[in-house]
């Protein structure tokens, strides 16, 4: 008996033995796709969650076709904590560089928060070729680089709204607030990175000083900043109509509950991180009635039938999850990125960069965000229509917790309502 | 806009003075400085929620057995880390420092992050306060901010407690000739200093909400506030906290935001040069005499 026991043993020691070898060649057989991203933030967590259920989807239907056999996707993440206030710029690097040198992935999706650290990550990506298909960082300064050396940064793609786009939706919504109620003072605040100020700075030039409107002041706060008393203060004392606000740190849910128990009678509109999702209504104790919120990309915590794919994106992600999304950037593009991958891998035929990235420039899809294409700046192109463009949504939360998507005119459900207490000026 | 800005720079300053008050205990006490304590306040705030959410547990238990499970893990943190290496003070801030890491990064890992983290306000209702609107839960972080700093004066000047933690802060050689035991009493200044956290996040986290990231920002304001003030001087620490409290506010208000916090590290460094020990701090007094 112990002999038959002995022999079962080490029959399975010599099995797992001979085991290890064929795990790694599983696991060399299949197409790796780097995630460098801040996972201890919403947006990282989130995006990393549906690269996942992409890669499950697409894993589930066999894989990906390259050439003549099919090869599964797999995931590899890295927090490389850019979001993070006072994370310098070269520790975000170094997560960069580590997760292309360790594990070799064919191509990296999500890529840094801070459009600083793209800007700086993209000497690393180019020096080793590996594609990067961005869903976060939004300063169009990458573009322009893009532009200037074509060869060098032509493995650089972006495929979440940058921040020239969210110009166009912003002035879009202050035109109509105008329009509806005759609303011209504005006051704008906005974190103090690269991204949300150029946004203000854009905005101002290209809408409010065009259309007539005052910016009847301006603040710029640093990560972290958590006290807005004193600009809410000025924003009642100058007699601000709207308040132009533009952050994707979590501490600006401290404005929103700011503005409602000081009881400012200005309407809120532009983008506040917490206050995309479905769960806002909850955190913020069911005080955020009349707030808009522009969500940066379809799919991204909110869906609308008018765009198909978007609806089954959230309904998958719930799924598989157990909750709904909760960040308004960049998380249908991180899904959206891998189903481009695919494509263009299987359209190359090879994993070979150079190719994988002329294929990406071809992209023409039916996506989450609408129909997906890439500009000359290797920009997903965002406009109003969901049939010939990748579309954001400007949202509006009702007196019962729901939200109305109120902008563009193509997908919205309903016109944009002022909250109780706020007259309109005309 | 002169009194809005007043009143909260008050506010600001309460807020300030209690997230420092519990470090500064600790370390004018055992001479401790608790590099855990950021993370100490943000795990009392997650317990906390995660009680109330995810066991359904009302509202004053959670708050209960947040405060003293933190007391216990300050006491556990004293009795099993600190202990061993009392007195090597890189090792005391390398050693919490790592447990502070640990605790944060856990609840990073873990997913912990988003905005639905939060702690419900003690009431929603807001008052107008010389033509200012303040809500409640500011007006009682003022308050509490008050009681609690005369509470600690009351307690240390007239419990025997209290009066043992005075005579080790002032020589822990004399205090142990009259019998005070000091692994004791520095046991119990970590853990009092851990339950403290758990109060200033229970006061001061429903303005905002549970982040992993906070932790950080909490260790580096209280450590702002008490070097300026003077490492284990309770006086101090209400007077950093007024000062960076009012220059904060005031600077966001007159000059602009993205000044806020140069203006802070300002105030530090001003500080440091014309009194290294801190306003009110004695460790270096001798020193800056000679």
């Amino acid at each position: 008996m112990l002999r038959k026991n002995g022999f079962i043993c080490a029959l399975l020691i010599v099995s797992c033995v001979f085991m290890i070898p064929a795990v790694n060649c599983l696991a060399a057989d299949s197409i790796v796709i780097g995630v460098p991203t801040s996972t201890g933030f919403l947006e990282g967590k989130e995006a990393l969650k549906a690269v996942n259920l992409a890669v499950e989807e697409i894993n589930a239907e066999g894989g990906v076709q390259v050439g003549a056999e099919k090869k599964l996707f797999k995931v590899e993440s890295v927090d490389i904590r850019d979001a993070a206030p006072g994370v310098p710029v070269p520790e975000a690097l170094l997560g960069l560089e580590k997760i292309i040198l360790e594990k070799k992935p064919v191509a990296l999706v999500v890529g840094p928060f801070r459009s600083e650290a793209l800007m700086a990550g993209m000497d690393i990506i180019a020096k080793y070729k590996t594609p990067l298909l961005g869903t976060i960082a939004m300063s169009p300064a990458s573009e322009g680089k893009i532009k200037k050396e074509p060869e060098k940064y032509k493995y650089i793609f972006r495929t979440c709204l940058n921040a020239k786009y969210l110009v166009k939706y912003l002035a879009g919504t202050m035109a109509h607030i105008n329009k509806e109620f005759g609303f011209k003072k504005v006051y704008i605040m906005n974190q103090d990175v690269a991204w949300a100020r150029k946004t203000a700075e854009i905005i101002t030039k290209v809408y409010f000083d065009k259309a007539g409107w005052e910016v009847v002041g301006h603040e710029a706060y640093p990560t972290g900043t958590s006290d807005f008393s004193s600009a809410l203060m000025k924003v009642r004392a100058k007699g601000a109509q709207v308040i132009l606000p533009i952050f994707d740190m979590p501490q600006s849910g401290s404005l929103v509950k700011q503005w409602n128990s000081m009881k400012v009678p200005a309407l809120l509109a532009g983008f506040i991180s917490p206050l995309a999702g479905p769960g806002a209504w909850k955190t913020f104790d069911q005080k955020i009635s009349g707030a808009i919120n522009c969500n940066f990309e379809m799919g991204s915590a909110i869906s609308s039938a008018k765009v198909p794919k978007s609806k089954a994106f959230a309904d998958a992600y719930a799924k598989k999850w157990g909750a709904s999304i909760e960040a308004g950037h960049g998380i249908s593009p991180s899904y959206e990125s891998i189903y481009l991958l695919a494509e263009a891998i299987e359209r190359a035929g090879s994993l070979d960069a150079d190719a994988i990235v002329a294929e990406l420039k071809k992209t023409d899809r039916e996506g989450v965000m609408g129909r997906i294409k890439f500009d000359e700046g290797h920009q997903v192109i965002y406009d109003m229509d969901p049939k010939t463009s990748a579309v954001a949504a400007v949202i509006q939360w009702n007196d019962d917790g729901t939200r109305t998507i109120v902008f563009p005119k193509s997908i919205a459900d309903g016109g944009i309502k002022l909250p109780a207490g706020l007259k309109a000026a005309k | 806009m002169f009194i809005g800005t007043t009143l909260y720079a008050l506010i600001n300053t309460s807020i300030l003075a209690l997230m420092a008050i519990g470090f500064n205990l600790t370390f004018g006490i055992s001479g401790v400085a608790n590099f855990a304590y950021g993370a100490i306040y943000i795990l009392a705030a997650y317990c906390i929620w995660g009680m109330i959410n995810l066991l359904q547990l009302p509202y004053l238990l959670a708050v209960a057995i947040a405060v003293l499970g933190n007391m216990v893990l300050g006491a556990l943190i004293y009795r099993f880390v600190l202990l061993r290496i009392r007195g090597q003070a890189l090792s005391e801030v390398i050693a919490t420092f790592g447990i502070g890491l640990a605790i944060l990064e856990l609840f990073s890992y873990f997913g912990w992050v988003g905005f639905e983290y939060t702690l419900p306000v003690f009431s929603d209702r807001s008052f107008i306060i010389a033509g200012t609107y303040i809500d409640f839960q500011r007006i009682a972080i003022a308050g509490f901010a008050a009681v609690l700093i005369f509470g600690l004066w009351i307690f240390t000047h007239h419990t025997s407690v209290g009066l043992a933690f005075r005579g080790i802060a002032q020589d822990e050689r004399t205090a142990l000739t009259f019998g005070i035991d000091s692994d004791r009493i520095g046991a119990l200044s970590v853990s009092i200093g851990a339950g403290l956290a758990a109060l200033a996040a229970l006061f001061i986290i429903p303005l905002g909400s549970i982040s992993p990231g906070e932790g950080y920002d909490v260790l580096i304001k209280a450590l702002a506030v008490c070097i300026i003030g003077g490492l284990g001087s309770t006086g101090g620490v209400v007077l950093a906290s007024f000062i960076v409290g009012f220059a904060e506010r005031f600077t966001d208000t007159y000059i602009g935001s993205h000044w806020t916090m140069i203006v802070s590290l300002a105030a530090i460094l001003i500080v440091l040069t014309v009194k290294p020990s801190g306003l009110l701090g004695k460790q270096k007094e001798l020193e800056e005499r000679i």
